[in-house]
């Protein structure tokens, strides 16, 4: 060992003793703890069908709808059909039944009395409801639950004799890099059954804890963030967490800690 | 003395005479024109734009994200600044040191209001055959306007330019002459820019034959050019493309024939690196880029 480097462990020991007076009892050998590092995953679900308007909303949409239905440029007629074609007389019947929707029975004055009917064809698909069955049964493993909000992945945590539900969360390496970690950790702990993408190398977020190990209980944690999307495939137990829920940013809330709560919720989008 | 005074309020009341009713004014039809100026807005849901707003937003701001842990510096002062009274300097240009600094501009900082979002995108089209008879120019007049559904002045926005003719500005002997019509050319904006993003993706890029993409630049271009730091993304259409737009395709057979067509993504993004926070939004509306 070269003597300066042996000159500033001594110097590195002493500061020790000094901070140490205060909390605990140290040796002068003993060396200062490096914090732990670790890597969570905000895995998110975006919306998959489009947000349910207010009834405000759609009265303004009908509105507006009418307004343009009422100042549109003339349609040319001759320049989309033929003339009296049957396309022609299709489109006419549907347009009527447009007309009638937007201004009433008093403003469509020609064959209004007559039976207007429009034969549906097999192209008029009927849409998929907005709630599914998950959304029944209140399923929160299911995927499809929530479409038109933000769900994110949680894994209850039981090892260290704990129990608490956490982002997926994993360890680093040394010279490892946080994004690389990240996709690493999450195939560890949710298993490979995800079509996962880590948005970027930076992370979003920031968590320091104590870290909960009994031997070493003033060992401090960081927890640096990344967000990722998932695409396809679904979360599996491993030995390491007992059970995974896809949750709304209200719902979290009433799961995790407080104070893991108060340094994870500007990270979560409130739709 | 409150009697006085009731009195006098009294009087005053019966005095005043009664607000004259305003009547619509009426047009040659005889129908009434309101007070105010009707505007059309949004007349339904927009799905993209939502999209971005929930989704697209917050990724491209972790993406494109640059940190700066202090104020930046000053721009520093190569040359001394212009005195008109020295007699040196007096009737010579101010050059900038180190050439052009129109591609090295600078980046603003990154802040969550400033993330990259699309502004407007612009078709244009020009026609050599309207150079020879501008009635050449009338299939591409209708085609942007079935496609766009834009009209001068539609929906009583007087920023809407409608499908526009673009004129000749220079004379080139032979080819172009000021004044001429050669082209027509249409800018969208709010939610028929996306309902024309959405129909692009969806219905015409994958039916195309052989594009694999928007031809990106090699990896090793130098990218401090003016286009590098303007944040447009710019591609062109073949003229087999206009048929499989739904808009055009009900009626293809009115049309004489199809006509290629310049789009351009313009993006809010400037500076350096401006050109591929356009490209990273655009790709998150799924539009392919791929490089040779």
């Amino acid at each position: 060992m070269s003597a300066s480097v042996f000159v500033k462990r001594c110097q590195v020991g002493r500061h020790e003793q000094r901070l140490g007076q205060n909390f605990a009892r140290s040796l002068a050998t003993h060396a200062p703890q490096k914090p732990r590092l670790a890597v969570a995953v905000v895995l998110n679900r975006a919306p998959i069908i489009a947000k349910t308007p207010t009834k405000f909303e759609r009265a303004f949409y009908k509105y507006q709808a009418r307004i343009q239905r009422a100042l549109h440029n003339p349609f040319p007629y001759d320049f989309y059909f033929k003339p009296g074609s049957i396309l022609e007389q299709q489109f006419n019947k549907e347009e009527r039944i447009r007309e009638r929707k937007a201004f009433g029975k008093d403003f469509v004055t020609e064959e209004s009395s007559s039976s207007i009917e429009v034969e549906r064809t097999d192209e008029d698909e009927v849409p998929a409801p907005r709630r599914t069955s998950a959304d029944e049964t209140k399923d929160v493993k299911d995927l499809n639950r929530q479409g038109s909000r933000n769900l994110y992945l949680l894994v209850r945590d039981s090892t260290n004799g704990k129990d608490e539900w956490r982002f997926p969360k994993g360890n680093v390496e040394s010279g490892e890099l946080l994004h690389e970690a990240a996709r690493k950790q999450l195939t560890v702990q949710c298993g490979d059954n995800m079509n996962t993408w880590i948005v970027g190398r930076r992370p979003i977020g920031f968590f320091e804890e104590q870290s909960g190990i009994s031997t070493d209980p003033l060992l401090t944690e960081k927890t640096f963030f990344l967000k990722g999307h998932i695409f396809a495939g679904q979360a599996q137990t491993q030995d390491s967490i007992s059970d995974f829920a896809w949750l709304t940013k209200q719902e979290i809330e009433s799961r995790v800690p407080k104070d893991y709560w108060l340094g994870t919720k500007d990270m979560l989008s409130d739709l | 003395m409150t009697s006085r005074i009731a009195r006098a309020v009294a009087r005053s009341r019966l005095a005043k005479k009664a607000p004259p009713v305003r009547y619509f004014q009426r047009d040659e039809r005889g129908l009434p024109i309101p007070h105010i100026d009707i505007l059309v807005r949004n007349t339904h849901q927009c799905r993209l734009q939502e999209h971005y707003h929930d989704t697209l937003r917050d990724d491209l701001m972790y993406l494109t994200y640059v940190h700066e842990s202090k104020a930046r510096p000053p721009p520093r002062q190569i040359r001394l600044t212009y005195d008109p009274e020295d007699p040196y300097s007096k009737h010579r240009k101010n050059l900038p040191v180190g050439g052009s600094q129109v591609g090295k501009k600078p980046s603003p900082p990154t802040t969550a209001s400033n993330v990259v979002q699309l502004e407007k995108i612009c078709l244009h089209s020009m026609q050599k055959g309207a150079l020879a008879n501008r009635s050449n120019l009338l299939g591409t007049l209708m085609a942007f306007r079935a496609l766009t559904g834009e009209t001068e002045g539609g929906g009583g926005w007087r920023s809407s330019g409608g499908v526009e003719i673009v004129r000749g500005r220079k004379n080139v002997s032979g080819w172009v002459r000021p004044g001429i019509p050669i082209g027509v050319k249409v800018e969208l904006k709010g939610e028929k820019m996306y309902e024309f993003l959405g129909s692009l993706v969806q219905f015409v890029l994958p039916r195309l034959r052989d594009f694999e993409g928007v031809v990106l630049p090699p990896a090793s271009a130098n990218m401090n050019t003016p286009s590098g730091v303007s944040g447009v993304v710019t591609m062109g259409l073949p003229p087999e493309a206009l048929g499989f737009f739904p808009q055009i395709e009900v009626n293809q057979d009115a049309y004489p024939r199809l006509y290629g067509m310049h789009i351009h993504f313009v993006t809010n993004a400037e500076g350096v690196g401006a050109q591929d926070k356009a490209r990273a939004l655009l790709s998150g509306f799924q539009l392919p880029f791929c490089r040779r």
